[in-house]
């Protein structure tokens, strides 16, 4: 027989807890609609820039520009990759925070030498997993100062962020830098993709329309290639970057809320489990206690 | 009328316009840069500026900061950092950021900071510019 005041006092646990992740579900649902109408605003640019960019530099005539440099001299295994990884500030939101760690942990694998990998962590939650890790002795240098939130993403902050990486690579600190993101596909559907933002890489041959590779045509530059490069590259990094806080910090809001409303939902399931266990402690109790004094008067009037 | 190209303006925050127009006049980083149907392929990047377009024959006036232009002979992209019309801009903000920036120029920074103030200053003058210019 369960004792009833242990399962008063679990319930009364539960209800607490119960409280917590409704409040949480509530506040990220709100969140979770700002961020959407942001992400939606944002979207349409994050995908036209990716396009565009990608037929500008099927346009592009050979330019010695800073960061077309492939840095070919260097064998593959002693390149200094850059991660930039975009993880949440805080935990309780499900997977997201855990697919986005594993996701970055199985690049970082197929890196040839973890000593050359040098990450860049947005949010608190991955700053903290990559610190651990360094104490625990796996290597992949963390860089210290990098303190970007993940909260309300600004323009402002993929600038500061776009320019602390291209200053890397001028000064070939970094000779690859990636930007590893959570993607929203819909509002079920989340998954951690890479983007390669340095080195740029011009296209020889595109597709036409039959299938067969051609050579292609050269658009013109004003005023000259590299003077343009100069200035749209870190354009595209700027705009990429934002586009990707955008895009992942939606994703922690669609992520927490899936999360809380879960945990609500199971909350309410074990109260009213409970509270049957409860009932029927109680009312053996109770019968428990009738048949006590019915025995005990039957054997006075004897 | 005259020959229509598509022109998409798309700032980060919007689509700031997406249509048939005339005529597109851009600040280019070496200059004023007329662009009209037909245009050869091209490729540049915008400062923090004005930009005109002519739609039905009327002048459309914005103020633009740093982006870049594709124009292809029947249709151009442009994508910004973001785009405004003369009434939309906030004058107050505008001024507020001018004078944040002034301030800050007149403290010791290094080279970095200092550039990154002057493209803040330079952002708040142009829209302060344009907005006084078109829309009174």
């Amino acid at each position: 027989m369960p004792n009833m005041r242990e399962i008063r006092e679990r319930i009364g646990s539960i209800q607490q807890i119960l409280k917590i992740t409704n409040a949480m579900y509530l506040m990220s649902s709100s969140k979770l609609k700002k961020a959407r109408t942001s992400l939606e605003c944002t979207e349409p640019y994050f995908y036209k820039l990716q396009s565009t960019i990608e037929s500008v530099l099927e346009h592009t005539p050979h330019t010695r520009q800073l960061y077309f440099d492939r840095r070919a001299d260097i064998p593959e295994d002693k390149r200094k990759k850059g991660y930039i990884v975009i993880t949440g500030d805080k935990g309780l939101c499900g997977s997201y925070n855990h697919n986005i760690l594993k996701y970055t942990d199985q690049k970082l694998d197929e890196a040839a030498d973890l000593d050359n990998c040098y990450l860049f962590v947005m949010g608190q939650v991955g700053r903290m997993y990559y610190q651990r890790r360094i104490n625990s002795g796996k290597k992949a240098s963390v860089d210290g100062e990098f303190l970007y939130t993940t909260q309300n993403p600004t323009l402002y902050r993929a600038r500061e962020i776009a320019e602390l990486v291209l200053e890397k690579f001028e000064k070939h600190e970094l000779d690859e830098v990636y930007l590893i993101y959570t993607d929203m596909i819909n509002s079920n559907l989340q998954e951690p993709r890479t983007l390669r933002l340095l080195p740029f890489e011009r296209k020889h041959f595109g597709k036409a329309a039959d299938g067969t590779l051609k050579k292609l045509p050269k658009a013109s530059f004003m005023p000259s290639p590299e003077e343009v490069m100069n200035y749209l590259i870190p354009q595209y990094a700027k705009g990429i970057i934002y586009g990707a806080m955008v895009e992942a910090f939606c994703c922690e809001q669609q992520s927490r809320m899936t999360a809380m409303d879960a945990a609500t939902t199971s909350a309410k399931d074990m109260i009213k489990d409970l509270s049957l266990r409860y009932n029927r402690a109680r009312q053996a109790a109770i019968t428990q206690e009738i048949t006590e004094v019915c025995g005990g008067a039957a054997s006075i009037s004897e | 009328m005259a020959k229509t190209f598509h022109l998409e303006i798309i700032a980060t925050d919007r689509v700031f316009f997406s249509g048939e127009v005339e005529h597109l006049v851009i600040t280019a980083i070496d200059g004023l840069l007329g662009i009209m149907a037909g245009h050869e392929p091209l490729v540049t990047s915008l400062p923090t500026g004005e930009l005109k377009y002519l739609v039905d024959g009327v002048w459309k006036y914005a103020a633009i900061s740093e982006g870049f232009i594709q124009v292809m002979p029947d249709s151009s992209i442009i994508l910004a950092d973001t785009c405004e019309l003369p009434e939309e801009i906030d004058i107050k903000r505008a001024q507020e950021a001018r004078e944040r920036a002034e301030e800050r120029l007149r403290q010791k920074q290094s080279i970095k900071e200092y550039y990154e103030t002057q493209a803040a200053l330079n952002r708040a003058m142009n829209r302060l510019k344009i907005s006084q210019k078109h829309f009174k």
